[in-house]
């Protein structure tokens, strides 16, 4: 592990939080309409100007700047899951989904929508559902892992691919009973998709990326010791149970909030981890800061182009993360294996 | 698989998957890569309507004695496996013909939810479908269907695929249908009636403001109803102009900043089951819809089944369009036509022309 000095952490994020805010700047300037830069300014910094076409304002304001602020929190919370799940399980396969958290955020949010019938799917049902499924998943997964000697990262690892199997069954078979719309929706769902914002929404996100990023940012300094071994950590004074439950809390409120208004992204909590694993190292103090905001920047990215480059129709944006997503990550693996960087 | 393309209404595929890029996620999201109807499950009181011109068409054919053509039917065991060709066959009185149908027929047609089920509209059952030993198997046109059909064809079975994309390929199921079941009468008084109620509504709405339209199919996501549909063509009809023509074909999916920015004048949102769409649009003020108070909820299973009763669904649509007062201008110019049955028919064969009058044509 390359050693980590203030000034580079800083400098790191520093760049980070630039790039973060060039690409939130190019996601409310691109859209399908004719509205610049130049539009975006004065509507930003004039919002109550009356000679503004409201048009204009509605797009910016309730439209673009909804999408790009939840696009950046979704972001940012599955990428420093994804980042924790990786050290804590050990496994660089590890991300979001692996645990079974968002497969259980999903059957439970999905539930809502094949069998909750017409008012079910039009308020705050499915992304509530969705939520207390990922705490759900999570409790039960901590709770039928646990042995007499304790939880182990392959337990945790086993159990949660094995819920994350049977949700998806789960998945499949309400998909199957469900009406023609609430078909379509499950699928929509099911890829991930971040259309019709509310704003409302994305400070209830905001709060728990808030506190999940938190907690994982106290904690980086023995996630860094747990991700050599549980019998390590523990000889070095980590106090290994009540972290990991307090890590595994922390993913499970990120990845619940984002699964519940976004539905399944893909690749950001893979791919975005392992990219700054290649570029910054693995020091967990430094790692989940960034990926929080490189998460944040590819998901806003991802989402500008999904409703831009098709002229007024718009893509799911878990398509686009996995499209650009992977073979970006590919070229950075092979890089780094040319370079002798990776072993 | 190329004899069975030819039976599709004698006409290839418009769209295929190298010319849809989103091709694969429509057909999935259940929105054909041929443009084609949206579904849904009908309301209590949609299934009580068609129930009710269920009934009185049953009835109507049972006293008929020339209801059934002189030749008889050409088949009598029929699986259908899509609602719209099953509420067509119903219409007819020919329900009893019937013996298996798909469970999305099962859920909205509650009258012939008696009958053997063979599974979903995408993935029917085969041996169930086998086992009912149908002298024709019914289905649309589609990617999906299309397999199905050639594995039917594999075990024997005579499957005839069916278009309904477009206004006129309905009009062209209904006398298909007829002729299959031996109601051809029936068939052609259907046609006719769809026909002069067309012709009634275009020449009522011809003088009327055409107010800019977004027809929604689902908001969110969010769905609209695009070129080379029959909801297009009967938007056009009723003098709405539909705005996400610039969209593409079928039912694209829209982004909101491009529904937005087209400031449309009418908002007609046809999502299933989901209340509340006054409110959600109303998220965006500066739509003039919204300010004008002209943001419209429909029942979508009342106008979006390629069915035998699209009479019915223009007529409703004009009142959705232009108010209620303008079902008896309709009424009106029904009678005149009827009065002078020639007019009803352009060259004396019954079609209704494809290109609608000129006045209809969408503005810029």
């Amino acid at each position: 592990m390359r050693r980590l000095s203030r000034r580079r952490m800083v400098g790191v994020l520093v760049a980070l939080s630039g790039l973060l805010l060039l690409v939130c700047g190019i996601g409310l300037a691109t859209g399908p309409s004719a509205v610049g830069v130049a539009d975006v300014l004065r509507i930003l910094l004039n919002p109550g100007d009356g000679a503004l076409d409201p048009a204009l304002r509605d797009i910016v304001l309730r439209v673009r700047l909804p999408r790009v602020l939840l696009g950046g929190l979704v972001g940012a919370g599955l990428a420093s899951a994804g980042a924790v799940f990786q050290a804590l399980l050990r496994n660089p396969l590890a991300d979001p989904y692996v645990l079974g958290v968002s497969g259980g955020a999903a059957l439970a949010g999905i539930s809502v929508l094949a069998l909750g019938g017409g008012a079910a799917v039009t308020g705050a049902s499915v992304p509530t559902a969705a939520f207390l499924g990922g705490l759900l998943a999570t409790a039960l997964l901590y709770w039928v892992s646990g042995g007499r000697h304790g939880r182990s990262p392959t337990g945790l690892l086993l159990t949660g691919v094995v819920f994350n199997a049977f949700a998806s069954a789960g998945i499949v078979f309400l998909a199957s009973i469900a009406g023609f719309f609430e078909g379509s929706r499950i699928f929509l769902w099911l890829i991930g998709h971040l259309s019709a914002v509310e704003v409302a929404a994305a400070w209830v996100v905001a709060l728990s990326v808030a506190l999940g990023l938190a907690t994982a940012i106290v904690l980086a300094r023995s996630l860094n010791l747990l991700a050599l071994g549980d019998e390590t950590a523990a000889h070095l004074g980590v106090p290994v149970e009540s972290h990991r439950r307090w890590l595994l809390l922390a993913t499970s409120l990120m990845v619940g909030a984002a699964v519940a208004v976004s539905g399944l992204i893909g690749f950001v909590g893979l791919i975005v981890p392992h990219t700054l694993r290649l570029i910054v190292g693995s020091d967990h103090r430094l790692l989940i800061p960034a990926a929080a905001l490189s998460g944040a920047g590819f998901l806003v990215l991802c989402d500008t182009l999904a409703r831009s480059v098709l002229a007024g129709r718009e893509l799911p944006v878990g398509a686009v993360t996995a499209l650009l997503g992977g073979p970006l990550f590919i070229y950075l693996l092979r890089r780094a294996q040319a370079r002798g960087s990776l072993t | 698989m190329k004899g069975l393309r030819e039976r599709q209404n004698g006409k290839q595929r418009r769209d295929g998957p190298t010319s849809r890029p989103f091709a694969a996620f429509e057909t999935v999201g259940c929105f054909s890569t041929r443009p084609r109807r949206a579904e849904g499950r009908r309301t209590p009181r949609a299934l009580v309507l068609l129930g009710i011109f269920g009934l009185v068409a049953m009835r109507a054919a049972a006293s008929d004695p020339s209801a059934l053509d002189r030749e008889g039917a050409r088949a009598s065991r029929l699986v259908s496996l899509n609602p719209s060709l099953s509420a067509i066959l119903l219409r007819l009185g020919a329900a009893d013909s019937l013996v298996g149908i798909d469970d999305y027929t099962a859920r909205v047609l509650p009258e012939l939810a008696d009958r053997p089920q063979v599974g979903g509209l995408f993935d029917p059952s085969l041996e169930a479908v086998v086992a009912l030993a149908p002298d024709r198997v019914l289905m649309v046109a589609g990617v999906d269907q299309e397999a199905h059909a050639a594995r039917l064809e594999q075990l024997g079975l005579t499957v005839e695929i069916y278009a309904n994309a477009r206004f006129d390929e309905v009009l062209e199921n209904i006398e298909r249908l007829g002729r299959l079941v031996g109601r051809t009468g029936a068939a052609r008084r259907r046609i006719d009636e769809i026909h002069a109620v067309r012709r009634a509504v275009a020449q009522v709405t011809r003088s009327r403001a055409q107010p800019a339209t977004v027809a929604v199919i689902d908001r969110d996501p969010l769905f609209v109803v695009g070129a080379e549909t029959f909801l297009d063509e009967m938007l056009e009809t009723v003098g709405a102009r539909n705005l996400s023509r610039s969209l593409g074909a079928g039912y694209p999916r829209g982004s909101l900043e491009w529904l937005i920015a087209a400031r449309p004048e009418l908002i007609l949102d046809m999502t299933p089951s989901s209340p509340g769409g006054v409110a959600f649009w109303s998220r965006w003020p500066s739509l003039p819809a919204v300010a004008a108070d002209r943001v419209l909820t429909l029942e979508a299973r009342r106008l979006s089944m390629p069915g035998p009763d699209l009479d019915v669904a223009l007529r409703r649509l004009a009142i959705h369009v232009h108010g209620a007062e303008i079902a008896r201008s309709i009424d009106l110019a029904l009678d005149t036509l009827r009065s002078a049955p020639d007019t009803l028919r352009s060259g004396g064969d019954g079609a209704e022309p494809r290109t609608p009058p000129a006045i209809l044509e969408p503005g810029p």
